[in-house]
């Protein structure tokens, strides 16, 4: 049961969001209810999953430098697509194109669809079975050579810095 | 004078319209899941707006139960057509 | 001491009033791409980025408003989940869209996903 403290933190945290008031009862409350939730789940969460609350400081320098680096990419996808809707003809060439990727653990390519997502012009569709190319749907598919190098050069270079 | 609450509403009306046209209209399946979806974002919107202006803090739990269920939906709907089962 | 913070919360009020506008046509610029743009693929590059980001700006501007009270927090919370959520639904209803056979527009150039499914 000692194993589920972290997570059950995590529900605390949770709680604490969705009770609207940050304070060590409400805290302690949701951390109590998380216990409860997690036990009927717990065959979910694999033994051999080591969970660690405190990662590594220079891991922590890089999330950051991960997440300016997204929200930069988040504002600059709206500024485009809202480009795209507001013109008054619309002229695109979209398709779906393969990307490999170098990510090997199921947190970084959580993370790098993820980031795919929420950048300019491309969505994740899907990934091949051996969990070595991700298929991206592009809303201008004429260069796919650029559009590769542009998320291995950009996006991938963080996600491996900081999950990986 | 016409104040932002008024403003907002109406805007979020407006943008109303081109959910309805694509989920009477759309040809396919995803075309109104996806318009569900957007119409959700909308709603959400308007009780955002609505909640602060009447200092109420109820409505703001009705946008986050409503996310969660089109967050939900649209998962489960998407395993439908993907597999033909759900669970 | 009283003049300084009705000042800041003076600024506040016009920035929250100004990021509370931004959200508002992010989002109905969302909804107007789902109206223009030619099949499912595009419509989701609209309504799973400015929609989103235009949810978030409102909820962000809740909270400029409101300070750390209740509904500013709730309203964060809500902001926090559309952002992390957006992008799943986004992907789960695009695959299931291509696998349920619904093809590309006539104005797309290249599908290598449907290639390689084929072999």
């Amino acid at each position: 049961m000692i194993r589920y403290i972290p997570l059950a933190a995590i529900f605390g945290i949770i709680w604490c969001f969705v009770h609207g008031t940050f304070s060590l009862v409400s805290f302690i409350f949701g951390l109590l209810i998380g216990l409860l939730a997690i036990r009927p789940f717990r065959f979910l969460y694999r033994p051999e999953m080591n969970f660690r609350l405190f990662s590594p400081p220079n891991r922590i320098v890089s999330i950051i430098r991960y997440f300016m680096v997204l929200i930069k990419e988040i504002i600059k996808a709206n500024i485009a697509v809202a480009k795209i809707v507001t013109k008054p003809k619309i002229n695109i060439s979209p398709g779906i194109i393969a990307v490999p990727i170098r990510c090997k653990t199921d947190l970084s390519i959580t993370g790098i669809a993820n980031t795919i997502t929420l950048t300019p012009g491309t969505i994740t569709v899907d990934i091949s079975d051996d969990h070595s190319t991700l298929y991206v749907h592009c809303i201008d598919a004429s260069d796919p050579a650029a559009i590769c190098a542009s998320i291995r050069d950009d996006l991938e270079k963080y996600v491996l810095e900081a999950f990986e | 004078m016409i104040s932002l609450l008024d403003f907002s509403l109406i805007f979020m009306v407006l943008a109303f319209i081109p959910c309805m046209y694509r989920i009477i209209k759309g040809p396919t399946v995803p075309d109104r899941v996806v318009a569900v979806d957007a119409m959700t974002t909308v709603i959400i919107v308007m009780l955002g707006a609505y909640s602060y202006d009447k200092g109420s803090v109820f409505f703001m739990d009705v946008a986050l139960v409503l996310a969660v269920i089109s967050f939900v939906g649209t998962v489960t709907i998407s395993k439908y057509l993907d597999e033909g089962v759900v669970l | 001491m009283s003049g300084i913070s009705v000042f800041i919360n003076m600024i506040m009020n016009i920035l929250s009033d100004i990021v509370l506008l931004i959200g508002l046509i992010f989002v109905f610029l969302g909804m107007l791409g789902l109206i223009r743009l030619p099949d499912v693929y595009n419509r989701l590059h609209t309504t799973a980025k400015i929609g989103t980001l235009g949810a978030f700006g409102v909820m962000l501007s809740i909270l400029m408003r409101a300070g750390f009270a209740p509904i500013g927090i709730k309203a964060i919370a809500v902001g926090l989940f559309l952002l992390l959520t957006a992008p799943i639904a986004a992907h789960m209803i695009t695959r299931a869209a291509h696998r349920h056979g619904v093809g590309l527009c006539k104005e797309s150039i290249i599908d290598e996903y449907g290639e390689a499914r084929e072999r």
